[in-house]
């Protein structure tokens, strides 16, 4: 409730995002659809993301560590942000609706990878931006670090999107176990690794 | 000496890969063959270039188009132009044991000392009608399948890579060590979480440092052996070059975290985590993307990368096992002498600062 403004905000990002390409593409195929919407998705998620641990005042986060254990605060602030993500990516699809169209053959495949999407994408930023606070400017980190991380994740997550375009039916069940055995080893490892940064 | 027996080892073995991986010539192989189709039931003369050969009288060279495992064409005459270049002439039947009207045939030179070596494809052979039974009943008998053995052990022939195949000892070994490195790194990633040792600290970036610098190194000699095989220098259509790149990135991104933190407890431990979700995403990245994308232009890959079967046969293996341990050697040793400039650095920085 503190940030009210963070949902609206990036969903006027989103807007003018998909107004950009509506202005320069006016009709285009499933190629190009794929690859700009997960690069608006990729770019909401770290802007939603990258400040979720720069924003508490000090006071907030000394409160935060007195009443919770590391591994509270993560998985409180993992959950959060997966929310937050799968709303965005929500969002961001209305407005692809409404400017460009939304060229899906196979929809449940599709709401599957938004899902998984957003909890991959989730999840690592969650951790990234954890890290990139130590350093002086999260923001830039949280990109710069993230990005190599989230890349097994976004190709696995590209390829699920393009086999939704196709007239027959994807199997696309090894993505999936690829994505989800990423997530899993992933979330296990934060779990691990998180109080450690949470120490201090 | 006891206990640098490794340092040695890795030197001893890199010489060897050096001389050996150099010094031993590629097996004799047929360049090219004119023309490249004829029709059945002809007499044709073929231009035959070879490589790595020096024929002569005493050669007791044979050629033939091979038809199948157990029928072949023999030559009628052969002439030697020169040492690496052959007129051979072959009275091609009427009919051939084969189900397919027109398709390429290999073309198979066989000498005394060289054993046999094959173009495969070579000619592409038209016939009228095809009638395996009557092919077989007219069949001229001949010398076909009774080959000599080469006498030495030399690096296969392969068309497209020639002599680049020895970048064999030096680009692959290039990625088994980055990843024996990261690995090592990795461990002292642990350790340094579990004991907060800054030695341990200093080792895993020493460590990431060196297999960055394989990676690059492992880039550069792929990059060069593309440019003559698939002639270009770098390609985003190959999953396995986007890959490494990106995983490179991962790891200069950790040099830049390192470099964004100023209290030195903090940058170990922040830097530790961030190695160790780093190496999962690197085997991600190297080791399980490549296996989902279809149509790679790297060898045994497209299902299964990795290799075996005709890409590395046992004389590439006796130069290319060592050459890989070697380098990896080679890398745990340059670590090891970072990490020590490293200590020295801070001593000075400490006393001088």
């Amino acid at each position: 409730m503190r940030r009210k403004y963070a949902l609206g905000g990036a969903f006027l990002y989103v807007l003018s995002t998909v107004f950009i390409i509506y202005a320069s593409l006016q009709n285009f195929k499933e190629l190009p659809w794929n690859a700009l919407f997960w690069i608006v998705a990729l770019f909401i998620a770290v802007n939603a993301i990258a400040k979720s641990f720069a924003v508490e005042q000090d006071g907030t986060q000394l409160f935060l560590y007195q009443i919770a254990s590391g591994i509270e605060v993560i998985v409180a602030k993992m959950t959060y942000n997966v929310i937050l993500v799968l709303t965005l990516f929500t969002l961001s699809l209305l407005a692809f609706l409404l400017f460009l169209g939304i060229p899906i053959i196979h929809h449940g495949v599709f709401a599957l990878t938004i899902i998984l999407g957003s909890l991959g994408l989730g999840i690592v930023l969650t951790f990234i931006s954890a890290i990139a606070n130590k350093t002086d400017s999260s923001a830039v980190f949280t990109a710069i670090l993230g990005f190599p991380v989230l890349l097994p994740i976004l190709l696995s997550l590209i390829k699920l999107t393009a086999a939704c375009f196709a007239v027959e039916t994807p199997d696309v069940s090894k993505d999936i176990v690829i994505l989800l055995s990423i997530d899993g080893i992933l979330v296990g490892l934060i779990l691990i690794l998180f109080p450690m940064i949470w120490k201090d | 000496m006891k206990k640098n027996w490794w340092k040695y080892l890795a030197v001893i073995l890199l010489l060897y890969c050096i001389i050996a991986g150099l010094w031993r010539p590629l097996n004799p192989g047929v360049l090219q063959v004119s023309p490249l189709a004829m029709k059945a039931g002809n007499t044709q003369t073929f231009t035959v270039s070879t490589y790595n050969t020096d024929f002569d009288a005493n050669s007791g060279l044979t050629a033939y188009i091979k038809i199948n495992d157990t029928f072949g064409i023999q030559n009628t005459s052969l002439d030697i132009i020169a040492g690496n270049e052959l007129k051979v002439t072959f009275d091609v039947p009427q009919k051939l044991p084969h189900v397919l009207k027109t398709t390429g045939y290999s073309m198979i030179l066989d000498a005394k000392n060289y054993g046999a070596f094959a173009r495969p494809n070579a000619v592409t052979i038209t016939q009228e009608t095809v009638d395996i039974a009557g092919a077989i009943a007219a069949w001229p008998q001949n010398n076909f399948g009774k080959f000599n053995k080469g006498d030495r052990a030399q690096f296969p022939f392969r068309s497209i890579l020639y002599e680049s195949i020895r970048n064999l000892f030096y680009h692959v070994p290039m990625w088994f060590g980055m990843t024996f490195l990261l690995m090592g790194s990795l461990i002292f990633a642990v350790r340094y979480l579990i004991q907060n040792k800054a030695a341990y600290d200093l080792y895993s970036m020493a460590l990431v440092k060196v297999a960055v610098l394989y990676g690059v190194l492992g880039c550069a000699t792929g990059s060069i052996w593309a440019r003559g095989t698939w002639g270009t220098w770098w390609t985003f259509q190959e999953v396995k070059l986007t890959v490494s790149a990106v995983a490179l990135l991962l790891y200069f991104a950790y040099f830049l975290l390192r470099s964004a933190i100023d209290d030195e407890a903090n940058r170990a431990r922040i830097s530790a985590i961030y190695n160790i979700i780093g190496f999962v995403a690197t085997i991600f990245l190297l080791f399980v993307l490549p296996r989902m994308v279809e149509g790679s232009l790297h060898p045994g890959n497209g299902g299964n990368p990795g290799f075996g079967g005709e890409d590395l046969d046992n004389t590439l293996r006796t130069v290319f096992y060592p050459a890989v341990i070697g380098w990896t050697l080679l890398g745990f040793w340059l670590a090891q002498l970072t990490y020590r400039t490293e200590i020295i650095e801070h001593y000075f920085l400490e006393k001088y600062d």
